[in-house]
Order: structure tokens, then sequence, then C-alpha cells
């Protein structure tokens, strides 16, 4: 068997605040962040979503980036959430070999592009189309920190910060790293937004995940990274372990290019070889972080793969996507970063704004705090467009 | 662990889904160049294709060619890497947004838009549940493809791997591209652009799809021995990857027959392949094929398809060499070599089986 | 009635992309879905936006589509009664 992957820093940033310390507090609090529109400009103002409260200008103050640096919101969230969890896993200070950034986004730079994109041909504000492409934002990221031997981006939609975990713990296990710093950031555009909105998925009400009146989806944005190392890689550096991460696994619906099959093959493969890949059985499992967007089809097809491995004793469930909003491509970051938290504090958070259960489900999700089990191992879904699905599995640390 | 190519198709603008460019390259003069479509109407329904913008055609095309070619039963992981996505239906959902306002905006374009459509499509098309998944890093979008093939396959998670390298090139993409110098002014020459000093290359289109295995078969093209990728390294760095990879696999640099680079007549991009030549690979022959396929974010996936054919065919066309020489034969081992705006950098081992 | 049809089946077969479909292929009192024009749930989405754009009509949600998306004599029996453009 091979060595462990531990989790040893973690950044976040989302509609519920700045850091893992903000996060934590409005999740025991039951406080979403998701409300009234003030930074995006579109038409659909009226869309409620989880933005993270810091204009641009803001979050560049923040992180003291120097005025000629051209930079759009997708990076700048990833900044702030790759300085946290940097700090966390000391590795700056204590600097491993060998290191990796996995970054997980689709939006890239079209934040700025969708405003300036007519300038463009004009030939005004053109500094932007090199910020355009997902890899722009992943380097422009990394640098700020620097020490990077590899990098790359993903982009598997709203399961990408996810992949990015999995590669990155490839890259540790097959010894191409020490360390992997994997995760995703999206910021909330214009283009995206309109796009959910054709496809006809958002509430324009607070979303309701798992309910039986659900309508839709809320999108968030945000950035969330983990830092990944071998046991021995964390013992040489003297960093303490958060938790491990022991199992994981991708694979795809092929059922349609937006809508998730009505059985949720997808879904049951991920969390069924995400258990294998753990050695784990589904009992084990204390509590399923869902992908739990509330749209009308991902919860049946979620639901439908749930019971299909855990049959009628489902674990714990909640969807947090009901405090940050849908984060798209980073979502499997934030999910990962909030599954942690609940781990390392004994700590399951609610799915908001539930009422009724959907007919044929086999289970409720969690409404109250649930404060009072000792938690071994966490599941946390990511399901993308195009059937992208991905399980991680994050479990207390025990030495071997 | 062994990995060899088992199958390798393309469409790019050389004469598409087949190894023509070897005997009777196409060269340009114009700097934009879309790819030679073939007809696809002849490889997907009107009913199913109805949707898809060229790129995805295309992949699905190269892809539904390797699993044939390769006759692989199951597949195990299909891997895409593309620098830009599908920007064809990008640009229609942004311009109808940017122009007509967001009333009626049509979500066809939009659910294409996406960069993991070419990887999901493949899956749908080809029925395949298994691991799935999208680099978009810059101009080493394929080779972190590759790298994560590689890695599952060495780690016994997969046995085999659809991987591909597929980008396109629209018009509008193409001028906004211009604004930032990424092309040369007026007309060009392909064949001989690598002695140009100007800044900027001619544009190329990239659709390039390899079924990879960890067992050989007879029609087996090549090995595929390493995959490295770097971020920003030093001299001193990329030369300690250089040899270590040659160790690793027992080979001294003298046993690289041939570096496959990717110079394209950009005087910048072009001046770091020189400086690694003269510090690094030495007196190793270098060849080109951004002259056959032009530049896009992809394109390195088609040095290794013109290096993996090479060393299936035993012999290196004249046409590729970067210092004018006769035909190499007998070739054993090929170094494909690729940067993107001297950041990232990444290192492909293939070797004849 | 007969005109509003036509209409409708040239805009159809636009938005759709039906590239080889003419519109006199399109029988007027088929199912457009399913085992008729063989249309999918985007297609439902893409006929929405173009109620909207074209007569003014708005549907709230994909299900309304369903009853009225039925043929295209149901669907333009539907917009000649609620048409605003």
């Amino acid at each position: 068997m091979s060595e462990s992957i531990v989790v040893t820093g973690m950044g976040i940033v989302t509609a519920l605040g700045n850091g893992k310390a903000d996060t934590m507090n409005a999740l025991q609090k039951k406080q979403t962040g998701i409300g009234k529109m003030r930074y995006l400009q579109t038409s659909h103002a009226d869309l409620p979503v989880g933005e993270v409260k810091m204009s641009n200008e803001e979050m560049r103050d923040f992180l003291k980036i120097p005025a000629d640096q051209i930079t759009t919101r997708t990076p700048l969230m990833g900044m702030i959430a790759l300085q946290e969890a940097a700090q966390q896993a000391e590795i700056i200070t204590k600097r491993p070999k060998k290191m990796a950034f996995i970054n997980g986004t689709t939006v890239g730079g079209m934040e700025q592009s969708e405003l300036f994109y007519q300038d463009f041909f004009q030939g005004v504000h053109t500094e932007y189309i090199a910020m355009h492409d997902c890899g722009a934002g992943t380097e422009a990221i990394a640098d700020t920190i620097g020490g990077f031997d590899l990098m790359t981006t993903i982009s598997t939609a709203c399961s990408s910060a996810a992949n990015a975990v999995i590669l990155g713990a490839n890259l540790i296990k097959t010894g191409r790293v020490d360390v992997a710093v994997v995760g995703g950031t999206e910021g909330l555009s214009k283009f995206h937004l309109n796009g959910f909105n054709t496809l006809m998925i958002l509430d324009k009400k607070q979303c309701k995940p798992f309910d039986k009146d659900r309508v839709g989806l809320n999108l968030g944005e945000g950035a969330a990274y983990i830092v990944l190392e071998k046991e021995q890689s964390a013992l040489e550096r003297n960093v303490p372990i958060i938790c491990q991460l022991s199992g994981y696994a991708n694979t795809c619906d092929a059922y349609h290019q937006t809508a998730s099959s009505p059985d949720g093959e997808g879904a049951f493969l991920a969390m069924r070889d995400a258990l294998k890949d753990a050695h784990l059985q589904p009992n084990d499992i204390d509590y399923i972080n869902a992908h739990g967007t509330g749209t009308d089809n991902n919860d049946v097809s979620e639901s439908a793969a749930i019971e299909r491995i855990f049959g009628e004793n489902a674990p714990f469930i909640s969807s947090t996507k009901s405090f940050t909003g849908h984060t798209t491509s980073a979502a499997g970051g934030v999910e990962a970063v909030i599954s942690i938290l609940a781990l390392q504090n004994n700590f399951i958070p609610v799915s908001l704004n539930f009422k009724n259960k959907m007919e044929n489900s086999t289970f409720t999700p969690v409404t109250e705090n649930i404060t009072d089990k000792i938690l071994h191992h966490i599941l946390t879904n990511s399901f993308g467009f195009g059937g992208n699905d991905s399980s991680l599995i994050f479990s207390k640390f025990e030495q071997r | 662990m062994n990995l060899y190519i088992q199958a390798a198709s393309q469409i790019s603008i050389q004469e598409p889904l087949c190894e023509d460019w070897f005997e009777h390259p196409i060269f340009y003069e114009e700097r934009y160049q879309r790819a030679i479509d073939p007809d696809f109407k002849m490889y997907i329904p009107p009913m199913v294709a109805r949707r898809m913008g060229k790129l995805l055609k295309r992949a699905l095309v190269t892809s539904s060619n390797v699993v044939e070619n390769s006759a692989t039963q199951k597949i195990d992981a299909i891997i895409t890497g593309s620098g830009l996505g599908c920007i064809e239906n990008t640009e229609k959902f942004l311009q109808a947004m940017v122009q007509e306002g967001e009333d009626f905006l049509q979500p066809t374009f939009f659910m294409q838009s996406t960069h993991n459509t070419i990887s999901s499509q493949i899956a749908l098309h080809l029925k395949c549940h298994g691991y799935n998944s999208t680099y978009s890093h810059r101009g080493t979008s394929f080779e972190s493809g590759l790298l994560d093939a590689f890695q599952q396959i060495s780690l016994q998670r997969i046995d085999n791997a659809l991987v591909g390298g597929h980008d396109e090139m629209t018009p509008d993409y193409f001028t906004l591209l211009d604004q930032i110098g990424y092309w040369k002014k007026g007309a060009i020459n392909s064949e001989t652009l690598r002695n140009s000093d100007s800044d900027g290359s001619f544009s190329g289109e990239t659709s390039v799809s390899f079924m990879i295995e960890n067992r050989k078969k007879e029609f087996s093209l090549c090995e595929i021995k390493a995959v490295d990728l770097l971020y920003k390294p030093s001299i001193e760095r990329m030369q300690t990857a250089v040899d270590d990879l040659l160790k690793n696999h027992h080979l001294t640099l003298q046993d690289i027959d041939s570096v496959f680079v990717g110079i394209s007549g950009d005087v910048q991009n072009d001046t770091i392949y020189r400086t690694m030549k003269n510090k690094i690979f030495q007196n190793r022959p270098l060849c080109w094929y951004k002259h056959l396929f032009g530049e896009s974010f992809s394109a390195s996936g088609l040095g290794m398809y013109a290096a993996a054919i090479c060393l299936q065919k035993n012999c290196i066309p004249e046409h590729l060499f970067y210092h004018p020489q006769k035909p190499m034969n007998g070739i054993n081992n090929i170094l494909v070599y690729n940067h993107f705006q001297n950041k990232d950098h990444s290192l492909i081992l293939l070797s004849s089986c | 009635m007969e005109e509003l049809i036509l209409e409708l089946k040239k805009e159809i077969i636009e938005v759709l992309n039906l590239e080889d479909v003419k519109p006199e292929d399109i029988d007027s009192d088929s199912p457009l879905f399913g085992d008729g024009l063989g249309l999918d749930s985007i297609d439902a989405l893409e006929l929405i936006v173009l109620m909207e754009k074209n007569y003014g009509i708005k549907l709230n949600n994909a299900a309304e589509g369903r009853e009225i998306f039925k043929s295209v004599r149901v669907m333009a029996e539907y917009i000649q009664k609620n048409r605003k453009k």
C-alpha cells in the first residue's frame, strides 16, 4: 500500500468571507453568503448570487498588487486563497524540493473580455487579450508566491477543482513533486451567468437543494486550494497534518452535454470508485458534502446515485451551495475545504432552505447543525457539464 | 512500465487523416490558415453534427479514427488538451451578448462553449464512462493531458487512454491575437520561416488524437518513454531534467537521433530553442514541424505526432530538418521539446519499438 | 394559419441548424420531440428563445414548453393566440 497523501494547508475565499475562520463562522451560524448582486454588471441583477464581498480594486489593495499589473477577478480570488493555503502549509518558509500548482478554472479572463470585447478589435484594452485563456490566470496566481516547478490548468467545468486535486495526488504518488497545491478559482462573469440563464436552471430566489420544490441553482464565486504532500514530506518539513486524502475517482456520465442521467450513472461510478480507491465501505462515510446544486435534474440524479451506493442508510448529507452559491470551477476546492473543516471540527453544516423531501428520495438533508458526532470519513462530490463527475474522500489522519 | 502509441490521427493545415505531409508537404504564403477539413458528413450523422462547431467535429473524427485503428475495445480514459476550448461557440455567445444584449441568447452556443465539451462529447459518442478530463494551459495543454495519462498508466489506474490536442483559430480570435503580436505582418513563406528574424508566426489549427496503451501491438507506432513538464526552469534545471530523463532510460545524448522543437519563425520564441540547442542539445540535429502545421496552442501535439510517424517509418524526411540535411534513416529515439513564452516547457521522449 | 406554419418551420430549421431538412419535410402534425423530428431538451430551450424573440411570448420554465411544442401546428396555434409581436 502506498504512503498516505495528507493535507497540510487550506485557503478559501467565497461569499462567506475571506479565509477559513469566516467560512466556519458563517456555516456555524447558518448564515448564507447568497444575496443581492453588488459587483457584476448585468441586466439580470434580480438574480441572487454568492459574490465575494470585495471589488477587484479592494482585492488588489488587499494583495498589494502593483498598479501596472493586469489582472482579472478570477486570478485575484485565486491569489487570496493561495496565500492562505501557502501560509498554513509553510511552503514558502519550509520549501519542499519540488512543488506543483494545479488550478481548475473555466471562465479565465472572460470577466474582463466581455467588458472590452468590442474595444479589442479597435486596439483598445488589448492588454486583457493575453489574460483571456485559462492558463494565463493560473500563472499569475502562482507567480505571486513563486517556487512552483510544474504547473497546469484543468477545465472540466464544475468539477475542475476536484480534478485538480486528483492530478495533484497522482503527481505526488509518482514522485514527480513533493508538494502539490490544488484547487480552483472562478469569478462571476456575465457570460456564464447568462449561459446558465439560457439553460433555465437559475433560481430567482435562494436555492433549495434536495427540496421537492427546488427550481434551480444560484451562482457563486470564489477560490479554494489545499496543499497535498506525502506523510513523510510533512514530517520532514515539520508541518502539522490536517487530514488525509484517502480516495478519489473521476468518471463520465456520458449521457448528455448538460443534463445528468436519471439513474446517476456517472455519479454512482465516481462515488463507488472513490470508495474502492480509499479501501472503504459505504457505511464508513459519515457525511456527504453533495454536489447538490438545487436544479431539478442534478438533485434527482445525485439522489439516485446515492441510493445505489448507500441504499436506505444514507449518511448525513448537505449541500453547502446553499451558503456559497455554485462556485462552478472552484466548487470542488471550496467544498473540499468545507469538508475538511467539518472533519477537523466534528461539525456537519446544514443544507439551507430545505422544507420538503423530494419524491422517491431515500434521505433528507441535514437541517440542524450536527456537533455531537465524531467524523472519520467525508465524501464530497463535484459534477460538471458533459458528465464530468468526480468524488473525493477525506479522512481523519491516523498514523500507521 | 511501457507505454505505446497504438494509433495517431490528425486534421490540420496538411492533408487530413493521412500522412501525405511526410512526402508531399503543403507550404503556405498566407499567415492565416484554416485546417483542411474532411467531409464530416461521411463520419458524423447530420442530426448529431448540427450543433457541433468545426473543432468538435474534427476532434470526434480523429478520436474515432484512432479508436478504430487501434482496435481498442474498452477505453479507460479520454483526455483532451485545448488552450482555448471551443472558441467558435464562445464567440457566438459572447458576440450576441455584447452586441444584442442579454435577452435572447441561445443555450446551444453556451453549452458547446466550455472547454470540456470536446472530451465529454467524445465520451458521449464512444459511450465511455471512464476517466474524463480536459487541460487548458496555454502552449502545454496537450502535454498536460499526456502527462496525466502517462501517470495514471504508471500508477496502474488505467491501461489505455485516448489523448488529444485540439485548437481552432477563428477569424476573430486571429484578429485579437494579431493585436498583441502573435502573427507575422504581411505575406510569409512557411517553408523558410526558420530563418525569420522578426516577431510573430503564422497561424494553423490542430486536431490530433492518439490512442496510447500499456502493451505493445504489432502495429504500435512507437514507445513513449517519458513526459515532463517544467515551469520557468533555469538552464541548470532544464539540464538536470534532460540528464535525468536520459539516465532513467539508460541513454546518452548521442542516442537521441533528433530533437523536435517548436521553432515557428517568431524570433523571440525561436531564440529560446537556439539557446537550449547550444547549451543542452549541442550537436543533436534539430527538427521543426510548425512550418507544416502552423502555430496553435496545441501544436506540440502535432510535434509528437510527426515524431511518432518518423519513428514508425524509421525515417526523418529532409523537410523537417532545421539545418538542411539528407533524410535520416535508422531512428531509435526522438526528444520532443516545446516551450510557451519561455514559461511552460515540456519534454517527451519517444523511442522506436 | 398555413402561412404562420411555414414561417415557423423555416425558423425552426434555421435556429436548430437542421441542415438537410426542408420545410416540406416537417409534417405539421407530427411530434417535434422523440419519434417525429427527434428534437431534445436543448432544442426545447432554443424554441423558447425563438418564441420570445420573434413573437414576444415569454415562457417561465422549460416544462411549459412541453405542451406547446407538441407539433408545429399546436405551436402555431399557441403563437396566434398569444403573440405580442
